[in-house]
């Protein structure tokens, strides 16, 4: 039985492998250009590294503005979509509503609002905020869930008002978590939000693009570089804060 | 100060906890609860203050009716009614405090509350409490960080901020060592005498139950079977409550 489900998952993947072409006879003719590839684009062009910079921070202003609007957003929807403490009804609509759109990734939503609203890093935050608040909101609905109820009664025997319950009982067991939950999308929306400038929804996406269009690939390098430093920057600070908080 | 009438309690339609509980407790009497696990201690506490929902019957305390109070009204009562519990149920990640000035959120302004402020008379009686259970230096400490002694005597210092009528306790001492456990019983006798306050508490041990106890009630399958002072107790009424022959 075990036997025969390995062996269908491998007639599966052999099937796709076909249906894909994927073979690897063309990954080892394509590797001299890869090489070609690499080769061209050392050493990097020193020149353009300030506009890689300003490339940089606009993708982390993104980031971080996207990141935390959603952050704040993303409270009531966890609360309402949290089986312990939402009403059943609204449960049931805002759980159904919070899978459907995130189901919808960032750089699909930098399409549409690029549409809406024009170029720039103004549809590309809304972006982040559109996929982060439905991820954040999951995140937090299931924390909420897995609160201890002990202090929550407590808190409800001293005759305190629902919302104080909330304040008292609850909050003070979800924020650090919830912060940290924050920390790490905001680690992943740098890293989104480096390819939001492919369509034109600002940040160091938009150098990289434009370089590599012109075939300029010193430049594109120095931009290439630039985005693994910032990201690795990013995740270790990010990091370090959260290692503290739970 | 409680009367109880009747009280039944179905926590699921095959799950009966009590079957129509009788009991009235006078001002000032430490009432101890005895019985087996699972002999409905728990649930008939927890439906004085209505944490668990009565199915039928009625639940007075000073006077008022618990049972059918609008949210408000029972919020209203519920503040003259303490609790601790056997997990202590303390809010870990804030300050010592903290956790006690819960128990003025039944009194404060709510929005200001929601805000962490609250009025300097409610402060200063926090730290007045939380000073009757020796604790006053620790009040900036995180309730995590206090051993679990410690931490029951901030539930009481919070129920005592509620400025309560009663004090419901679930098996206050089934989590500390035998000698805490005196120690937090030796709290409330004191509790009990200086403020002729009302207890009710929850005791597994059957010894340290007749040493703090005014008055015994056995508990056993969902009903009563023994109501009277710890002198009564006899080795025929331990059998009746705790006794392996079918019930």
């Amino acid at each position: 039985m075990k036997r025969a489900a390995w062996l269908g998952v491998a007639v599966l993947l052999v099937a796709i492998a076909w249906h894909t072409d994927a073979s690897p006879a063309r990954l080892v003719r394509g590797l001299p250009w890869m090489w070609d590839f690499v080769r061209r684009m050392v050493p990097p062009n020193p020149a353009v590294l300030p506009a890689a910079l300003a490339g940089a921070v606009g993708t982390i202003e993104i980031a971080l503005l996207g990141t935390a609007l959603a952050a704040a957003l993303a409270i009531p929807l966890g609360f309402l979509s949290a089986r312990n403490v939402a009403p059943p009804a609204l449960y049931y609509v805002v759980r159904t509503a919070l899978n459907f759109f995130r189901s919808i990734d960032t750089l699909v939503y930098a399409l549409l609002f690029v549409a809406a609203v024009g170029l720039g890093p103004f549809p590309g935050m809304l972006a982040v905020v559109a996929y982060t608040t439905t991820s954040l909101a999951k995140l937090y609905s299931e924390t909420i869930e897995g609160i201890e109820p002990g202090p929550v009664d407590a808190i409800r025997a001293t005759g305190a008002t629902p919302l104080q319950v909330l304040r008292f009982g609850v909050l003070p067991q979800v924020l650090p978590l919830f912060l940290s939950y924050v920390l790490y999308r905001f680690e992943s929306n740098v890293r989104a939000a480096t390819v939001l400038g492919f369509v034109g929804a600002g940040g160091i996406g938009l150098y990289l693009q434009t370089y590599l269009r012109m075939i300029d690939y010193p430049s594109a390098s120095t931009v290439l570089l630039v985005t693994v430093v910032m990201v690795m920057v990013v995740d270790f600070v990010s990091a370090r804060i959260r290692a503290r908080l739970v | 100060m409680i009367e109880v009438r009747g009280l039944r309690v179905v926590l699921s339609p095959d799950t009966v906890a009590l079957y129509g509980v009788d009991l009235a407790v006078e001002p000032g009497e430490f009432v101890v609860i005895i019985g087996r696990s699972g002999a409905g201690k728990t649930t008939f506490l927890r439906a004085i203050n209505r944490l668990v929902e009565p199915t039928a019957g009625t639940v007075r305390v000073a006077g008022q009716l618990v049972t059918g109070a609008d949210p408000s009204a029972l919020r209203q009562i519920r503040r003259q009614i303490g609790m601790i519990f056997q997990q202590f149920n303390l809010v870990r990640r804030a300050s010592v405090l903290e956790n006690v000035l819960a128990g003025r959120l039944g009194y404060v302004p709510e929005w200001p509350s929601l805000a962490g402020r609250f009025p300097q008379r409610d402060r200063a009686l926090a730290r007045e409490c939380l000073a009757q259970v020796g604790l006053a230096e620790f009040a900036d400490r995180r309730a995590d960080t206090l051993s679990g002694g410690e931490q029951q005597r901030v539930a009481i210092a919070r129920a005592l901020a509620q400025e309560p009528r009663v004090i419901l306790g679930d098996e206050p001492t089934a989590s500390l060592d035998p000698t805490l456990a005196g120690s937090i019983m030796g709290i409330l006798a004191r509790i009990n005498q200086e403020r002729r306050l009302t207890l009710v508490v929850s005791q597994h041990q059957l010894d340290t139950a007749l040493e703090y106890g005014t008055r015994i009630v056995g508990f056993r399958a969902g009903r009563v079977v023994f109501d009277g002072p710890p002198a009564a107790v006899s080795p025929e009424v331990v059998q009746a409550i705790y006794g392996e022959e079918a019930a």
